[in-house]
């Protein structure tokens, strides 16, 4: 789980953000060129394997435009962003907030620190009986195993961006006048590991879509459910079809994030 | 306005010592050190690194406890960080979220100043430290020197009795650093502040103060404490200033 974790973060760089234009171009240029060759080795990889191992690019782009032609997609999709967005949104929000809280205050983290170390190693998918339990086969119960995820990426990111909190700042802060831990959180801390818990949510989003799927496995109806449904019937050109919708909803949430993450750190 | 004492001293520095516990047992970073300073006055401490000057002014500041003694601001003592005391730091720590304005403006949010009177005051300040045409440009985009005319400007906004200053121009280049060592002198005879500025650079102390508090090491403690009895703007190929300038190198 722990490196699973920094896989995540991996995908998510931050350096490369600022450059030019002409080097986005000339990025975008090679990542289509590089998108090109893979569809390319995949329809020649296809041309010497049955449909039911691996379908054609062609093929699967078929099976794409009759699953949304259907209305299929589109409800499957409806049915997953009532627990993805949840899921989330609260995740993400309880994960800032005890990040922040437990990176913050010394008192707080040496109490929860053994129960974290506990908790922290256990796979979403594992609490699959919890949300059974707790919630029931239903959209609270996903979003429950969606929010499980979002909750440590955006925990840890968190509470590493507290700790990094330079020391000076808040000597700064507290001679100009702000009291108590609540003003300085609010003034100093949050702001300056603003970049940090941006960080974590950006990678929160990514891995929730990846979720999604682990979170219907159970029997909640959506996209991950089609995806499981469709390889018990070993159709595999619909399950690559919604493995790239899922793609594709991350591509433009993830798209859309960064522009926001990147007008709120125009400081950096 | 700062308010002053009917004797003039507004802030005391009463036998302050200071220890570390380390590994090779009990340091004494600072050993008795005694000295006032009056309302209005510029007052640098100048000593070798390793003389405790910086630990001294964390204790002044109220961001570190003295083992014994007391720091009294206008007869109050200072156990924590006071907005009657702006702070500027040699590596200027400001808010790199917020612009140039922002920065100046983050003590006075804190007061209860209003909004309009907040306003003017920022803008005058601004206007003071020469940043006009920078108001609304972050932190990044400035030059070591900008970036602690801000750090001056965001500490004279709350209006504090005295400002504390350690190593200010420390970190900019000689150029800068003469420009600036002129623009402090120029704010502090139009406001009126009371300065405490630490440096290592005996020339800057000459250069600027009314009194130079000198310490040395092994323990840092007061060698000796020098009126300067020269007429500002001051010049270091000036004979007496050449005399100040040797007895203070003999005595660190």
């Amino acid at each position: 789980m722990a490196t699973d974790h920094q896989a995540d973060h991996a995908h998510t760089p931050g350096t490369a953000e600022r450059s030019g234009l002409d080097v986005d171009l000339h990025r975008a240029v090679l990542g289509f060129g590089g998108l090109l060759g893979f569809v390319g080795l995949w329809w020649v990889a296809s041309l010497f394997q049955p449909a039911f191992v691996l379908p054609s690019p062609a093929a699967v782009a078929e099976t794409f435009v009759a699953e949304a032609a259907s209305g299929e997609m589109t409800t499957a999709l409806g049915q997953s962003i009532q627990h993805w967005i949840p899921g989330t949104i609260i995740g993400t929000l309880l994960g800032i907030v005890a990040g922040v809280a437990f990176g913050w205050s010394r008192l707080l983290d040496d109490i929860t620190a053994p129960v974290v170390r506990t908790l922290r190693p256990v796979p979403p998918l594992a609490l699959i009986g919890f949300a059974i339990a707790w919630f029931g086969i239903n959209n609270a119960g996903a979003a429950f195993i969606i929010a499980i995820g979002a909750f440590w990426i955006n925990f840890y990111a968190s509470y590493g961006g507290v700790e990094g909190v330079s020391e000076d700042l808040l000597d700064v802060a507290r001679s100009l006048g702000v009291k108590g831990d609540l003003e300085l959180v609010k003034s100093v801390v949050i702001p300056a590991a603003s970049p940090e818990i941006l960080t974590g949510v950006r990678t929160g989003i990514g891995r929730c879509w990846m979720l999604v799927v682990a979170s219907e496995i159970f029997g909640v109806p959506g996209l991950g459910r089609r995806i499981l449904r469709a390889s018990n019937n070993l159709q595999v050109d619909v399950v690559i079809t919604y493995i790239l919708v899922l793609s594709l909803l991350f591509l433009l949430v993830d798209t859309a994030f960064r522009a926001a993450q990147r007008r709120v750190l125009a400081w950096r | 306005m700062a308010m002053s004492h009917a004797d003039g001293s507004m802030v005391r520095i009463e036998g302050v010592s200071k220890q570390y516990d380390g590994e090779q047992g009990t340091v004494q970073a600072l050993d008795d050190v005694d000295f006032g300073v009056d309302t209005g006055e510029f007052v640098c401490i100048v000593g070798p690194s390793g003389c405790g000057k910086t630990t001294l002014f964390r204790i002044l500041a109220g961001l570190e406890p003295a083992t014994a003694g007391e720091v009294l601001l206008d007869g109050s003592r200072v156990t924590e960080p006071t907005p009657n005391m702006g702070i500027v730091f040699q590596e200027y720590h400001l808010f790199p979220w917020q612009t140039v304005r922002e920065n100046v403006a983050f003590g006075l949010k804190k007061t209860d100043v209003p909004t309009d009177e907040r306003e003017r005051r920022v803008d005058h300040l601004v206007d003071l430290v020469g940043l006009d045409g920078f108001a609304d440009s972050y932190p990044k985009a400035l030059s070591g020197g900008m970036k602690q005319r801000v750090a001056l400007a965001r500490a004279l906004a709350i209006d504090p009795a005295l400002l504390l200053m350690d190593e200010p121009f420390g970190a900019v280049d000689a150029q800068t650093r003469e420009m600036l060592q002129g623009e402090l002198l120029e704010i502090w005879e139009e406001t009126g502040k009371t300065v405490l500025f630490v440096t290592h650079d005996v020339e800057e102390a000459v250069k600027l103060a009314d009194r130079i508090i000198v310490m040395g090491k092994n323990p840092g403690s007061i060698r000796q404490i020098i009126d300067v009895d020269l007429d500002r703007p001051r010049s270091r190929t000036d004979t007496a200033f050449g005399q100040y300038y040797e007895r203070i190198r003999e005595l660190i």
